[in-house]
């Protein structure tokens, strides 16, 4: 009777242990995806940075800083353009304020496009950190450590970028 | 004997931050007004408040954007460029100073804005920025545009040449060597006295090298149990004592930031000079100063150190982030007050050459080349359309 017990006790909690570690992968995966959807916003919001680089008549301190943090932000892997997805928000939201007060006149397309990218990455950040958290707080808890749930992944990193009003 | 010139100059980074190119800017200012030219120098400024020079033009509020791992504050877009514009129009100088013109602010503008006697000065020495090739079209055109070209250091005009390949005249930043002079000849002390080693800069970024000296301490201390470590500059204390043992805490002085006057002061105290510092360094100013107060100086290996302390004729190096190599040399040096004395009487005789007189006047012969065959500086006319025939 009580081996039955204990077989049932082990089995369930095997159960558990795989369920947490289920569970755990989902959201793994979560920061997978959100990442990426991310990373591909970020993409576009360089190529129009450089295409209004060229449509713009910009100052060229203005110029350099947009081409520049553009071209790294679409040549690098994410660990090394911190910075420059940071001047791009930088660069990017004082051009829209210029354009906002009219002292610089971007093409009204590019503008809009920019404005809307601008919202849609504002989202895709909320919701890819909402994910990093979400990982960091479950592999937090003992239970997780204890049993190496999260086997060899790595734990997802908040860049500095990702904090930054846009 | 020359006639008294209108000089501008441009300062890329905010005017109420504390910085080597500000330091520098402001301290050439003060030396040409003293000999008698008309000096303006614009700038971004934070607070207007803080400002006092009269000869200051406020260009406007700076925007934080990170380089190279540190954020600097500089100032672009249509406003600014417009401002700039107006200050060249109204100025009515003989020569425009634009500092980092390939900093993207309003040194760059400047050089975009104006026509005539141009020189600039590249301070950083940047490791390789990434993506030149792409924006190198973009500034070349407008470094092309200075009619004289100045690098702070080996190292500052290597770098120039790599990103623009063009050359450039080194000239030194500068230091008043008769403030820093008055400390003293001959002050090298009896080796029996208690002996000061001294550190000064934002001790808590790593770069500056505090850790490795920290680690080298203990290996000293076991040789001189007598020695005491001065620590100067901004940062918190606690956060570097929490971290050693309280043994060796007990050698550990703090003064704090320290004014110009202080800084002498803390040279003419110390017995050695260590200059730690792991990277990141295009010219040194501080060891400079240290020379200019007749302290010995032991750095590291950095091109910079090396370049500045003649090869290790005026000043000592050891191996860059190599704590044993620098803990070695320390008791050797602090055991042989031949050896330091020969150094303190070299480290003066050598930074001489610092000195704002020599500076000033090497700074003033490359204006004179600029303005030779110049009329005033005025602003150009082909200003709103720099990128047409780009492709």
């Amino acid at each position: 009777m009580t081996l039955v017990l204990v077989a049932f006790v082990v089995i369930l909690f095997g159960w558990y242990l795989s369920f947490s570690a289920s569970r755990l992968d989902r959201l793994h995966h979560r920061v997978e995806t959100s990442w990426e959807h991310l990373d591909a916003l970020l993409q576009r919001r360089a190529a129009l940075a450089l295409e209004i680089s060229h449509q713009t008549d910009l100052d060229p301190a203005t110029d350099l800083i947009l081409t520049q943090s553009a071209y790294v932000s679409r040549e690098e892997a994410i660990s090394n353009r911190n910075d420059a997805e940071r001047s791009l928000s930088q660069s990017l939201k004082f051009l829209r304020e210029s354009a906002d007060s009219g002292e610089l006149s971007i093409f009204l397309p590019l503008l809009s496009e920019l404005t809307t990218l601008t919202e849609k990455i504002t989202l895709a950040v909320a919701i890819h950190l909402e994910a990093v958290n979400s990982v960091a707080k479950l592999r937090s808890r003992p239970i997780y450590r204890l049993f190496h749930l999260a086997g060899k992944a790595k734990l997802p990193k908040i860049y500095s970028f990702e904090e930054d009003s846009l | 004997m020359n006639k008294p010139l209108r000089i501008g100059m441009v300062c890329p980074y905010g005017w109420d931050v504390p910085g080597g190119v500000q330091m520098h800017i402001r301290e050439l200012a003060e030396h040409f007004i003293e000999q008698g030219h008309y000096v303006s120098v614009i700038a971004p400024v934070s607070d207007e408040e803080t400002i006092t020079d009269s000869w200051l033009v406020n260009a406007g509020r700076p925007v934080p954007i990170p380089f190279n791992g540190s954020v600097a504050r500089v100032l672009f877009g249509p406003i600014a460029a417009s401002r700039v514009r107006q200050w060249i129009a109204q100025g009515d100088f003989d020569v425009l100073h634009m500092h980092e013109p390939g900093i993207p602010s309003i040194s760059l503008l400047a050089c975009w804005a104006a026509e005539g006697a141009m020189v600039g000065t590249f301070h950083a020495s940047t490791p390789k920025m990434r993506a030149i090739s792409s924006v190198g079209p973009l500034i070349e055109p407008m470094i092309e545009k200075l009619s004289a070209r100045i690098a702070v250091s080996e190292m500052a005009q290597a770098t120039l040449n790599n990103l623009y390949g063009t050359e450039a005249v080194v000239i030194p930043n500068g230091i008043d060597y008769a403030r820093f002079n008055l400390a003293g000849v001959g002050r090298v002390k009896e080796i029996d006295t208690p002996l000061r080693i001294g550190f000064l800069g934002r001790f808590e970024e790593t770069r500056k090298g505090l850790p490795l000296l920290l680690e080298a301490l203990p290996k000293i201390l076991k040789a001189l149990p007598a020695l005491e470590l001065v620590i100067a500059g901004p940062g918190d204390p606690e956060k570097v004592l929490s971290k050693i043992d309280s043994q060796v805490a007990k050698h550990i002085t703090f003064l704090g930031r320290l004014s110009e006057p202080e800084k002498v002061e803390f040279f003419s105290a110390i017995d050695l000079y260590i200059a730690p510092n792991t990277g990141g360094e295009s010219f040194g100013i501080i060891l400079a100063e240290a020379m200019a107060s007749g302290t010995p100086v032991l750095a590291s290996d950095i091109q910079a150190f090396v370049d500045l302390l003649s090869q290790g004729a005026s000043g000592v190096n050891f191996v860059s982030e190599d704590s044993n190599d620098l803990a070695k040399r320390v008791i050797e040096l602090l055991r042989d007050s031949a050896r330091l004395h020969q150094l303190s009487e070299n480290g003066l005789l050598s930074a001489i050459r610092f000195d704002w007189g020599s500076v000033a006047s090497q700074i003033m012969s490359v204006y004179e080349v600029a303005m030779t065959g110049q009329g005033k500086v005025a602003v150009g006319s082909e200003n709103a359309s720099y990128k047409k025939g780009r492709p």
